[in-house]
């Protein structure tokens, strides 16, 4: 599944250094070129068009634009939940645009973590069950699996809430229980699709708070998709979109 | 497969989490599995019955001729005393499940059935008055006088019908009269002293019964018997009673008749009611798989994100399937479980001792050739019990296919949309 280095093929990346193999083993994410275009009846809707755009391993970073710019979709695109219509994406150094479905779910499983902006936290299981599925998926001992997931929980700030079902939490409760399995499996790269949205602005804080610790100090790489001012002053670096394009980057 | 646990618990905390959802469509199934046990008992119970009447009043579950009789009805193709011998020994051998419960030996020839005022054609039966009680319980039957006893020589055990047509009365004579084995007609002066009634016409006008000993003088066939006929524990075990006997006097110019050869026209009114059975049965699967696939189907839709999560979160579509599989797969277990014990306490608990349909029968009914008892006793079998669970299982099964299926192909993207 490994390919060339995407650097080698020398394409046009206003975000890459001009060369170097070093700079590429810090690159979390990169895409070349990336078309999405929805065929309707009526027209077909170019949902993304032509995006190259590269995410260092440790960024903090938001891509921002009005509604329909297309910023959910280039997200689900690098979380390989969407294929592109044409275009090419890496995940480090692995490009994901090849890879089957099966392929696909390993990826995500081992190297990605996602946040929604309605939670999407399974209802049957506990919080702490949430948080631990992807490390059961993976096999991890139950021990292990429970360590890791209350250390977790204790450092933002769900001590005592494992057992409670996502119903019994408060958004901000299931936001972080999100997050939480988000990063459990210390994942590449975190997605975060507005993760804000349905959050008020104290519990917003809160859970911000929480994502810049674990950017800072286990170096988790987060992209977020979002208008929310306060998630964008956040960030070392914003992208931001208008009709599927780059419009502007700025670190 | 390591993944195949988890799966399954989270397909089980999907049963629980739509519990009353889950529990309808189980309650369906359950209804649907306890239905069919119950109806296959009814069913099973009904033609065992009927094959037993059947039997009783025929010849047995297994018969034994000379080649030719079945065709002719003459007693040219008779038995001789030795193949009655051998036939008597090889069925005497029959062991366990497999042994007799009665035997009986007969000389029967068409003849004519005389009075002062009428005649009437009539299939004579020469009887032992002895073992005839307990093979075809004929006894059970006499509205008027007794059966033929051990004594009896000039006696006749005659229907209702050939005693109101030839005018006879208990104790009435008349005269029957048969071609003999040497060719000329003969008559037989013989006695009324039993007088029975079964409600199918043929038989109450056109059935006498005398003894063996009689008939074998008067017809001038010492030892010999047209049929050899047994009753078996259970029309379960005829095949396995013909294939032995076969092999045994097979070869002795005897031939061997199951109760299906020589009774067609029962054997054809059983394919018929079981044809009628499998369309009621075909019907209650499909109601049964339309509720699983129901259920199953919303589930899929209705938890879309869901497993758009579980597939964000590293589930390939497969194991997604799977997930969905495993809930249609937990809802038919539940239901199979639920189901057997419910068709098992209606069929053993409340039906028992049957079920009495006297009040929808202001007569006798008939059908196939047998006068039908209103009162059918469920035959609770476990081969059946396992058939009907497997039959609802493999419904189940199917019909959770085609919504794990739809599950496997959702656009994840889309699924995780916020709506």
């Amino acid at each position: 599944m490994r390919t060339e280095n995407p650097n080698e093929e020398g394409f046009d990346d206003p975000t890459s250094p001009a060369t170097g193999l070093a700079a590429v083993a810090d690159v979390a994410v990169r895409t070349k070129d990336v078309w999405k275009i929805y065929a309707q009846e009526s027209e077909d809707v170019e949902a993304v068009r032509g995006v190259s755009l590269e995410v260092r391993e440790g960024d903090f970073m938001t891509m921002a634009g009005p509604s329909g710019s297309g910023k959910t979709t280039l997200l689900n695109m690098l979380g390989g939940l969407t294929r592109p219509t044409s275009g090419r994406i890496w995940v480090g150094d692995l490009e994901i645009t090849t890879l089957s479905n099966k392929e696909l779910a390993r990826l995500r499983l081992e190297s990605i973590g996602f946040v929604f902006q309605a939670f999407n936290l399974l209802p049957v299981l506990s919080a702490l069950e949430n948080a631990e599925f992807s490390l059961l998926l993976r096999g991890v001992p139950t021990e292990e699996r429970h360590r890791r997931v209350r250390a977790l929980f204790d450092e933002i700030g769900l001590e005592g809430l494992e057992d409670r079902r996502p119903g019994k939490l408060s958004g901000g409760q299931q936001q972080r229980v999100a997050v939480a399995r988000a990063v459990v499996g210390e994942p590449t790269l975190v997605l975060a699709d507005e993760p804000t949205a349905n959050l008020d602005s104290h519990t917003s804080d809160a859970l911000l708070d929480v994502m810049e610790r674990l950017n800072q100090e286990h170096g988790t790489t987060f992209l977020f998709s979002t208008h929310d001012p306060r998630v964008m002053e956040r960030a070392r670096r914003r992208v931001s979109l208008v009709d599927g394009q780059i419009e502007s980057d700025e670190r | 497969m390591m993944r195949t646990p988890t799966l399954f618990r989270l397909a089980a905390r999907g049963v629980l989490r739509e519990a009353r959802r889950s529990l309808l469509t189980a309650s369906a199934m359950a209804l649907g599995l306890a239905l069919l046990m119950f109806t296959r008992s009814l069913a099973d119970g009904g033609h065992e019955d009927w094959i037993n009447v059947g039997v009783r009043m025929g010849s047995g579950h297994v018969l034994f001729q000379a080649p030719g009789y079945r065709e002719s009805r003459s007693l040219d193709d008779r038995l001789s005393g030795k193949q009655v011998g051998a036939v008597l020994a090889t069925l005497g051998a029959l062991e366990g499940p497999l042994a007799p419960l009665a035997t009986t030996i007969r000389l029967s020839t068409n003849g004519l059935a005389s009075s002062a005022s009428s005649a009437l054609p009539v299939v004579i039966a020469g009887v032992n008055p002895e073992t005839e009680a307990s093979f075809s319980h004929a006894a059970e039957r006499i509205i008027r006088g007794r059966y033929l006893e051990r004594d009896d020589r000039l006696a006749a055990y005659v229907g209702t019908g050939l005693v109101e047509r030839l005018g006879l009365s208990l104790g009435s004579r008349f005269v029957l009269t048969a071609q003999s084995t040497d060719g000329e007609i003969q008559g037989q002066l013989v006695r009324v002293v039993g007088v029975f009634r079964t409600g199918l016409p043929e038989v109450d006008e056109g059935v006498v019964h005398i003894p063996i000993s009689t008939a074998r003088s008067w017809l001038g066939a010492a030892e010999a018997a047209t049929t050899v006929g047994a009753i078996l524990p259970a029309s379960g075990v005829v095949s396995e009673v013909v294939e032995v006997v076969r092999s045994d006097v097979g070869a002795d110019d005897i031939r061997v008749l199951s109760w299906r050869e020589a009774y067609p026209e029962l054997d054809t009114a059983l394919r018929i009611d079981d044809y009628g059975d499998y369309v009621f049965l075909g019907i209650l699967f499909v109601i049964v798989a339309l509720a699983v696939l129901n259920t199953v189907l919303m589930a899929v839709l209705h938890r879309k994100r869901e497993f758009g999560v579980l597939q964000a979160l590293g589930l390939t579509p497969a194991e997604t399937g799977l997930v969905v599989f495993a809930e249609g797969l937990l809802l038919t277990a539940l239901a199979g479980v639920v189901g057997m014990i419910a068709g098992a306490t209606l069929t053993w608990v409340f039906f028992r001792n049957g079920l009495d349909f006297s009040a929808f029968m202001t007569e006798k009914m008939t059908f196939g050739g047998i006068v039908i008892d209103p009162v059918i006793v469920p035959e609770f079998r476990m081969v059946q019990v396992l058939q009907s669970f497997f039959s609802i299982a493999v419904v189940g099964i199917i019909a959770s296919i085609y919504p794990a299926y739809h599950a496997t192909r959702i656009d994840v993207g889309e699924a995780l949309k916020f709506e």
